[in-house]
């Protein structure tokens, strides 16, 4: 019995390499290797007056650092490119990785430390914000996969949506017999409930004012003001309303770990772009005024 | 009888299709409400359990009433009572219904209740943040597109349609702060950079700093400069060597990475020759520095060092008559410009030291007899005592006098420098003497002349028979009579001066067969005022000292107290500047640069170093360079 399980650990570790740990971190070597090297050939260069982007290995930086973005933004358009040429989207992610991060010794040894209000230091700025939006990513996809399956067990995101849907069907029906303020609370619930609102909810994963629990709030203190058939309803209204708190907060728990794993491509992917313009200026400009 | 109402109910069906159900409702009223026993029957909680009554007034004509207060909506409208009119087919609201009111088939009113799609059920794409956000997509171009608009288009516009607006776009290009010599061009990113894609060319340099053909020329280009705000009047120079020649002459470097380097540099047009190649702007660490911090003037990167080129220069330009000159130790000998012959067009020679050249001043001249100690000068010096300045032997400083700042000498006047021994006196008269004019043998005969009557010459005066030297006053004109007025004495006089023993004769090289008065002539002289004018020796340095700045006395460098002959040229061989130029100073307390710099003049080839710093609108290059003699070139 301790075989079999022996076994089957051992099957899925070989078969599920996560991208960091690809072909035994090859990229994280390959990136390391090249980081140590430029930076031995940064110290032990004659730049004269000073090292900058202008000299020989500066040059030869700029250039490996332009193409290394360049490529390195093209994994947008690979990932959509569903092929099983050009290497797995796996390889494609280490590389993306691991060489993304040796960016941040080629492209400050390029600058020669040197920062300024101009082109040429907005570029840098925007790749670093790439990078560690970047990082921040590296670290969602590496945790939170797994904290989004255990929240959601053996539920769909379609199956929490249906189940507040409905949990809303029947808190409309069986509210129908409260008079007007009564159905207005309710109504609070049915009509203005989000379940996922914006980005800083999403992001936070707190939604304090949460018009259900408001709604439950409410209804609380009307027990003992209501007739005998509405007493019932009430009842009947109160827990379905419960039920939906809970539901939504299972669905909100989703949307919160999803909003982490998600965010910061949000900053990822636009910066790429503005990196991408900005870097365009900065050659341009430098070879413009040459 | 007033119109019936016939209700259809129209319910959507979760799988497509409706269900259309009709009921008449007798009598002109009906209920509308959420509550089931209401005659319209709207289970939805924003309708009140009974919340309006629909009437029927006249043909084709109801009105809704609210009964409780809360307003419904009636063609877009909210409201708590409404008339309509059946035949315009109006639509009214109760929380998701809607009531659209129209003729009914038989003469009825028909009341038709359909339920409002809600808004669509959420789907699973609000688990994504894409619900709450902006479109990533729709941000990246938005941001990308911004950035070339504002970092790229704005000032390549900027550069070439705003070029005189106060806004400079282009300065967000700039790697870094000008130097001050150069800040006032800062906004000017074209004055430099003047065509696109290609690296910054001599020309723009040179168009402030070329060495102007005029001193007109050069004030209208300070005037220009200063004029744009530049606070420095600008460096002028000149070509180090022809640009083919310089080419030509410069080595591709020693190190293999240097060669690619440099060939890559040529490929892509950005050879390494060009001023910019060595005067570097921007190169200060970019942002806010402070005013002090900013440089005086471009950061100095010698690409090529002169060494690189003059080592073996010969192998690379053949027809160079430039000497190799490999490194400081290998320094050729000193050749000096010296005079072959004096006269209104004298001619001058670069001979090596080493060849013992000899400088035909025209002059007869003995340094070791004039320092002597215990010799006749030095006696004749006692005589004249201190009070004249004289007082003992002979020291240098009682002939030469350097010029103003001390870096050169001036050049020897015979009266000041000479004339407290050697007397030009050839008459008293009125207790004060009368002095021969010096330098042209003409005037003298004229000055006698005039002095004597300037009769005609006679009888020629007894042979002169003195020898010694004379003091001032100390007049005894030989064979003459005081103030006769005979027309030989004037002649006689004359012929004195320039016979052995005469005024003139110890000193000038005398012949009678020429054209002169009484065909004298007096060998043409010439005094060297610099022997190597292309150097910038400079004897104020205070270790180069001369006897006044406490440094190395004269007679260390310039070996005058064993020279008997004027055409001596008593300069030290280049081994004395080695004794202290390139040597450690642990070693030598007065050790100096050995830097070719230190002597020569990179851009004023032939030139000394021009010494200074940057100078705020003064005199450019004035002063520091003797006059040129002879120099080839020149």
């Amino acid at each position: 019995m301790a075989e079999v399980k022996r076994q089957t650990q051992r099957r899925r570790r070989s078969t599920h390499e996560s991208f960091l740990r690809y072909r035994s971190f090859l990229f994280l070597k390959i990136a390391t290797v090249a980081g140590l090297a430029m930076s031995a050939a940064y110290f032990f260069q004659d730049a004269r007056p000073r090292p900058s982007g202008g000299s020989p290995l500066g040059y030869f930086l700029g250039t490996l650092g332009a193409m290394l973005i360049v490529w390195l933004a093209l994994l947008g358009w690979r990932k959509r490119a569903v092929s099983d040429s050009y290497y797995s989207l796996k390889a494609w992610v280490s590389a993306h990785v691991y060489l993304g991060l040796s960016l941040i010794v080629i492209a400050t040894l390029h600058t020669g430390f040197q920062f300024g209000w101009n082109v040429h230091t907005l570029a840098y700025a925007l790749m670093l914000l790439v990078i560690a939006s970047g990082a921040v990513g590296v670290w969602a996809y590496v945790v939170l996969p797994n904290a989004l399956s255990e929240n959601r067990g053996e539920t769909t995101r379609k199956q929490m949506l249906a189940d507040i849907a409905s949990l809303d069907e029947m808190i409309q029906e069986a509210a129908q017999p409260f008079p007007r303020d009564t159905a207005a609370i309710v109504r609070l619930s049915l009509e203005t409930t989000e379940i996922g609102g914006g980005f800083w909810r999403r992001l936070s994963g707190r939604y304090p004012d949460c018009p259900t629990t408001l709604a439950l709030r409410q209804l609380e203190p009307l027990g003992h003001a209501v007739s005998r058939d509405q007493a019932k309803a009430l009842g009947e209204v109160q827990g379905l309303l419960e039920r939906k708190v809970a539901a939504l907060a299972l669905a909100r728990r989703q949307i919160h770990i999803t909003a982490l794993l998600e965010v910061w491509l949000f900053v990822h992917v636009p910066a790429t772009f503005a990196l991408l313009a900005a870097l365009t200026a900065h050659i341009a400009s430098v070879f413009l005024y040459w | 009888m007033a119109q019936a109402i016939t209700l259809r109910l129209i319910t959507r069906q979760a799988g497509g299709g409706e269900i259309i159900r009709t009921r008449h409702i007798e009598g002109a009223e009906a209920m509308i409400g959420r509550a089931p026993d209401c005659d319209v029957y709207l289970p939805d909680l924003a309708v009140d359990r009974q919340h309006a009554m629909l009437r029927v007034t006249a043909e084709n004509r109801v009105t809704i009433e609210s009964l409780t207060g809360q307003p419904f909506t009636a063609d877009g409208k909210s409201t708590l009572k409404v008339d309509l009119d059946v035949l315009r087919a109006p639509v009214v609201t109760f929380g998701s219904y809607d009531l659209a009111l129209s003729e009914g088939g038989e003469g009825d009113i028909a009341v038709t209740v359909k339920r409002r799609e809600g808004d669509h059920a959420p789907t699973v794409g609000v688990f994504s943040l894409k619900a709450a956000m902006f479109s990533r997509r729709r941000m990246a171009w938005t941001l990308g597109l911004a950035i070339v608009a504002l970092c790229l288009i704005l000032p390549l516009a900027g550069a070439g349609l705003l070029k005189h607006s106060r806004i400079h776009p282009d300065q967000q290009w700039s790697s870094g702060p000008l130097s001050k010599a150069h800040q006032f061009l800062e906004k000017d990113c074209q004055a430099c950079h003047q065509q696109a894609f290609v690296s910054v060319r001599d020309e723009a340099c040179l168009a402030c700093h070329k060495t102007t053909a005029t001193p007109e020329a050069t004030l209208r280009l300070n005037a220009s400069l200063k004029a744009r705000g530049s606070p420095f009047i600008p460096r002028l120079i000149d070509d180090h060597a022809v640009h083919d020649r310089l080419a030509r002459g410069t080595p591709l470097p020693p190190s293999l990475g240097g060669k690619a380097t440099a060939l890559i540099g040529r490929a892509f047009n950005h050879p390494n020759d060009r001023c910019a190649s060595c005067h570097l702007e921007h190169t200060k660490p970019a942002g806010p520095i402070a005013e002090a911090d900013r440089p005086q003037r471009p950061t100095l990167v010698i690409t090529n060092d002169c060494a690189t080129c003059h080592a073996k220069l010969k192998m690379r330009l053949g027809d160079t008559t430039l000497i190799d000159t490999p490194d400081w130790g290998h320094h050729p000998a000193f050749r000096p410009t010296v005079t072959l012959a004096a006269g209104p067009h004298p001619q001058f020679e670069r001979i090596a030291l080493t060849a013992r050249p000899q400088e035909r001043s025209g002059l007869i001249f003995s340094h070791r007899q004039h320092l002597d100690p215990g010799g006749g000068v030095a006696r004749m010096s006692l005589q004249l005592g201190a009070a004249k300045g004289y007082g003992g032997a002979l020291a240098c400083a009682s002939c030469h006098h350097p010029k103003p700042g001390g870096a050169q000498w001036a050049p020897i006047q015979m009266a000041r420098d000479c004339g407290a021994c050697h007397s030009l006196a050839f008459a008293s008269g009125g207790g004060e003497g009368r002095l021969l004019p010096h330098g042209d043998v003409g005037k003298v005969m004229e000055t006698l002349q005039a002095y004597y009557g300037g009769r005609s010459v006679s009888t020629p005066p007894a042979a002169p028979a003195q020898t010694g030297r004379r003091l001032p006053g100390d007049f005894r004109p030989q064979g003459v009579a005081p103030r006769a007025p005979s027309g030989g004495a004037a002649s006689g006089v004359f012929r004195a001066a320039f016979s052995p023993g005469g005024a003139c004769y110890g000193c000038h090289t005398i012949s009678w067969g020429g054209d002169g008065p009484m065909g004298v002539e007096v060998a043409p002289v010439h005094l060297a005022a610099r022997f190597m004018p292309r150097g910038a020796f400079d004897h104020s340095v205070p270790a180069h000292g001369g006897q006044t700045l406490g440094g190395a006395a004269c007679n260390d460098c310039h070996k005058a107290s064993a020279s008997d002959h004027a055409a001596d040229v008593m300069l030290p061989d280049i081994g004395k500047c080695a004794s202290c130029h390139g040597q450690p100073k642990a070693k030598v307390a007065a050790a100096g640069s050995a830097e070719c710099t230190e002597c020569h003049s990179y851009h004023h080839p032939g030139k000394a170093t021009p010494n200074g710093q940057d100078r705020l609108f003064e005199a450019i290059f004035g002063g520091t360079a003797g006059p040129a003699r002879g120099m080839p070139g020149a």
